[in-house]
């Protein structure tokens, strides 16, 4: 006999990220609410689930307790992917319960409920608008009753019970929740001017949630949850001892890979450090590029140009064979508005990118793109913490980009926390004023356990591609703007044409 | 004896109910309401009525059931139904002549009162 106790038979909501929340679906016989302000998702929440049970062959009854008629209900509803109206009378069925609990009390919301499990073999119940029947109810006793009706209806019946309603509660006590099998809370608060909407799943019996604010949000698909990305990612310290064995992976640019003693090794990652304009993003594309040609599969995923622009300005500057490799399937370009989305869309749109790709290439172009889409900041750590482990299990060998705060300045502050602890290799690129011109300079400021050439070089951008020169040697003082030479200059010194 | 028209309105939802009462009432008709069909085929036993204007989904006994019960009624066989429905697309299939017309919410009170008037009119020409 085994010992293993089964697991509890769930009813899916069909909203894929909530489900992984809550650990496949909602109990079968389970009663749960779900609160939160007006407008914060409730109703569109518990209509998506009705209509994906019915699809899925179940059969939902909806009771409306609220001022708002099912006609105009269904007026905000139609726009969204999920409804599915052919589905009504058979399989999801409205019914509004304000008029019986109106004229005959609680007692008859019981019945009418309970009529309604039976007479359409209901599997999945919504009461929308509870705060009607806790409000009708002379005292906190009869409310409980009523719910303890409601849970004695889904255990006899099998029917899983969602009720609706308000979080708002002067005493800040809500005696519901001591009766129900889950809380789920739903938030829609502003930051700064970005609207953010989250669920939390506040109690869930037999399951064991992911517990803590998950993003949210409303498209004309539906709701739409996504789970913090972080719970998704594996944590800890990144292993830095043990980066995938192999050759290293070059660039593309003799005197770059000269300097690395070869190029980065591959699993591991490289920060691009520099300021507006300094030339990362068409190093990092080099970096890719140089992949294509040897038939690696790469992955750009960036916030600042869309993708026929990047490729556009590769292909003018002699970065080439991208474009080719995006039509080979061996390149492929993500680009998300810097601001569109929370934190968590981007992360799983990365993670699904480079788990469907499984490219040996990556450059994430502009870190401080995951940053501005964070609702709290405090998690962009444990967010590149996880990102940069998944990365490492997968073997991928990448490079990010991120800006400078200053763009002179002595002192030289890596501002991403969390990923530059999992960093192996840092790339400095800035602008220095040498000569009364401005310039672009390269330099390594770090590679791990590796020997590297340490020297300061002029990168030009140019249209037959990037060029390291030589033009700081024997200089001092040049990262500080105000390079001094020892030495006479070289022929390298002469004018060249760059390319912005 | 009256002789207003006597409507029945059979709706589960309290707000839409109360407010056709009211229009209707000032427009001359005497109004009962109903919440679920049931209780409006035992008001339909009570006393005239002219006309129903029922919903379609509503607990206990929907607009259909109500519907096709009143047609097997040899009293209200011939009372004219107008079936109101939030559903804009069509409704499932039903028996040829269970409603005299269905009007889709939300609707204008001049579509219902015209509407009303062209199935009351038509009362005397169904067998």
């Amino acid at each position: 006999m085994s010992d293993q106790v089964p697991s509890p038979e769930r009813r899916p909501t069909g909203i894929e990220g909530l489900d992984r929340i809550i650990e496949g679906g909602f109990l079968v016989s389970g009663v749960y609410i779900v609160q939160g302000p007006p407008g914060a998702g409730k109703t569109i929440l518990a209509n998506q689930t009705c209509f994906n049970h019915a699809a899925a062959g179940g059969r939902a009854v909806y009771v409306t307790l609220l001022a708002e008629s099912h006609s105009r209900m269904f007026a905000h509803l139609r726009r969204m992917a999920f409804f599915d109206e052919s589905a009504i009378p058979d399989r999801v069925y409205y019914i509004g319960g304000y008029s019986a609990l109106e004229a005959e009390g609680l007692d008859a919301l019981v019945t009418l409920i309970r009529g309604a499990i039976q007479k359409h073999k209901t599997t999945l119940l919504v009461v929308d608008g509870l705060i009607s029947a806790q409000e009708s109810s002379p005292t906190d006793r009869e409310f409980k009753r009523f719910l303890h009706e409601i849970q004695t209806l889904a255990d006899l019946t099998g029917c899983t019970v969602l009720l609706l309603t308000n979080a708002e509660r002067a005493s800040g006590f809500f005696p519901e929740h001591t009766m129900v099998d889950g809380v789920l809370h739903l938030t829609d608060e502003l930051s700064e001017l970005r609207p953010l909407r989250h669920i939390r799943i506040l109690k869930l019996r037999g399951s064991a949630p992911v517990r803590g604010l998950h993003s949210l949000r409303i498209t004309d698909q539906g709701l739409e949850v996504r789970p913090r990305i972080e719970t998704r990612l594996p944590q800890g310290a990144v292993n830095q001892e043990e980066l995938a064995s192999g050759p290293k992976l070059p660039f593309g640019l003799a005197d770059l890979d000269e300097m690395l003693r070869g190029g980065v090794r591959p699993g591991s990652i490289t920060m691009l450090l520099g300021s507006s304009g300094s030339g990362k993003t068409l190093l990092g594309m080099q970096f890719l590029s140089e992949g294509v040609r040897r038939g690696e599969r790469v992955v750009y995923f960036g916030f600042y140009g869309r993708p026929a622009a990047i490729l556009a300005k590769c292909q003018r500057v002699g970065i080439g064979g991208l474009k080719e490799g995006v039509e080979r399937g061996l390149a492929r370009l993500v680009w998300h508005r810097p601001v569109e989305g929370v934190l968590d869309e981007l992360g799983e749109s990365l993670i699904q990118t480079i788990l469907s790709v499984r490219p040996q290439r990556l450059f994430l172009d502009g870190m401080e793109g995951f940053e501005r889409a964070a609702d709290f900041p405090e998690r962009m750590s444990h967010v590149y913490s996880g990102i940069a482990q998944e990365l490492e299990r997968l073997g991928i060998t990448t490079l990010y980009s991120t800006e400078t705060r200053e763009l002179f300045a002595r002192t030289i502050e890596v501002p991403i926390t969390g990923l530059s602890a999992a960093t192996q290799n840092i790339l400095l690129l800035r602008h220095v004023e040498h000569r009364a011109a401005m310039l672009r300079v390269l330099a390594i400021l770090k590679v791990r356990d590796d020997d590297y050439d340490a020297r300061m070089r002029e990168l030009r951008i140019t249209n037959d591609g990037i060029r390291l020169l030589d033009t700081f040697a024997g200089e001092s003082g040049v990262a500080a703007g105000g390079g001094v030479s020892s030495e006479p200059r070289g022929k390298e010194d002469e004018a060249y044409p760059g390319v912005d | 004896m009256s002789t207003k028209r006597s409507i029945l309105i059979v709706d589960d939802e309290f707000g839409l109910a109360e407010m056709l009462r009211e229009m209707l009432r000032e427009s001359g008709y005497e109004v009962t309401l109903a919440i679920n069909g049931r209780l409006a085929f035992e008001i339909l036993g009570e006393g005239r009525v002219d006309l129903v204007l029922t919903d379609m989904m509503m607990p206990v006994m929907d607009g259909v059931e109500l519907a096709t019960a009143m047609r097997r009624d040899d009293q209200h066989r011939r009372t004219p139904i107008i079936m109101m429905t939030s559903l804009p697309t069509a409704l499932p299939p039903q028996p040829e002549g269970l409603f005299d017309a269905v009007l889709r919410k939300p609707f204008t009170p001049d579509l219902l009162l015209e509407t009303m008037n062209s199935c009351l009119g038509d009362r005397g020409k169904r067998n």
